[in-house]
């Protein structure tokens, strides 16, 4: 085996690894942080970068024509796919009040929500304006 | 066995023992998470850890027998999470925060 094709598997190794690493830490911080938005904004780490760098990994390790373009598919997809359930689960969490709407710095959501309806009592949260500094 | 190649394996058992340990982690959250809306993150989430653990092991073995099904996880994933955010209704909130909150649904 010459070298080049020896420093191709480790370098497709440690990229296995960094992307291992990268699911962990998303992990760890959907564990730690306190939100739905927050949690969803770890959880988009291990979807992204960490199954990028596995599927590079791959890639790098088996170097075939067909494997490469099934790996590319694969990211392909799930970087399709992410944000649609991302999305989702993040206007659901609005729609149904699950955030924290005082520690909101800007919320242009609200203002898209409840302009066409003009009924004030639609609003979720009438007190929600004084809590804004 | 020379010794990059077992610099490799080492690498690619440490990526695996990562994987599982995110994977215990992530079920833990989904076990507990708060609301469903959590689970169905954690669920999306795990599916993308399942991918980067199948991905360790075609890596380990240099086979490719379990792209297939990887490739069904990249694409079919995502629909337990949308269909749990789609058909939430409010009443499924965990603890309300500040009482319970009317909402009436916007067609």
């Amino acid at each position: 085996m010459s070298v080049w094709l020896q420093i191709t598997d480790t370098a497709g190794a440690v990229l296995v690894f960094l992307g291992a690493a990268i699911c962990l830490l998303g992990v760890v911080g959907m564990l730690k942080l306190p939100d739905v938005l927050s949690r969803s904004h770890a959880a988009t780490k291990p979807q992204t970068l960490g199954l990028l760098l596995v599927l590079a990994g791959v890639a790098l390790r088996l170097r075939g024509g067909m494997d490469f373009a099934t790996l590319a598919l694969i990211g392909f997809f799930q970087l399709m796919t992410s944000p649609v359930a991302s999305h989702l689960v993040a206007r659901s969490a609005y729609r149904t009040g699950q955030i924290e709407r005082g520690e909101l710095l800007f919320d242009d959501l609200d203002a898209q929500l409840t302009e066409p309806g003009q009924e004030a009592g639609k609003r979720p949260e009438p007190d929600s304006g004084p809590e804004r500094d | 066995m020379s010794v990059p190649e077992t610099v490799d394996r080492v690498l690619i058992s440490a990526a695996v023992v990562l994987v599982v340990v995110a994977g215990a982690l992530l079920l833990f959250r989904i076990s507990r998470g708060p609301s469903m809306l959590d689970r169905a993150i954690g669920l999306d989430v795990f599916a993308a850890v399942m991918i980067a653990g199948l991905g360790a092991k075609s890596a380990f073995a240099r086979d490719s027998f379990y792209f297939p099904i990887m490739l069904v996880l990249a694409f079919l994933g995502f629909t337990g999470s949308v269909g749990i955010a789609r058909f939430i209704a409010v009443r499924d909130k965990p603890l309300s925060r500040r009482g319970p909150r009317r909402k009436e649904e916007r067609k």
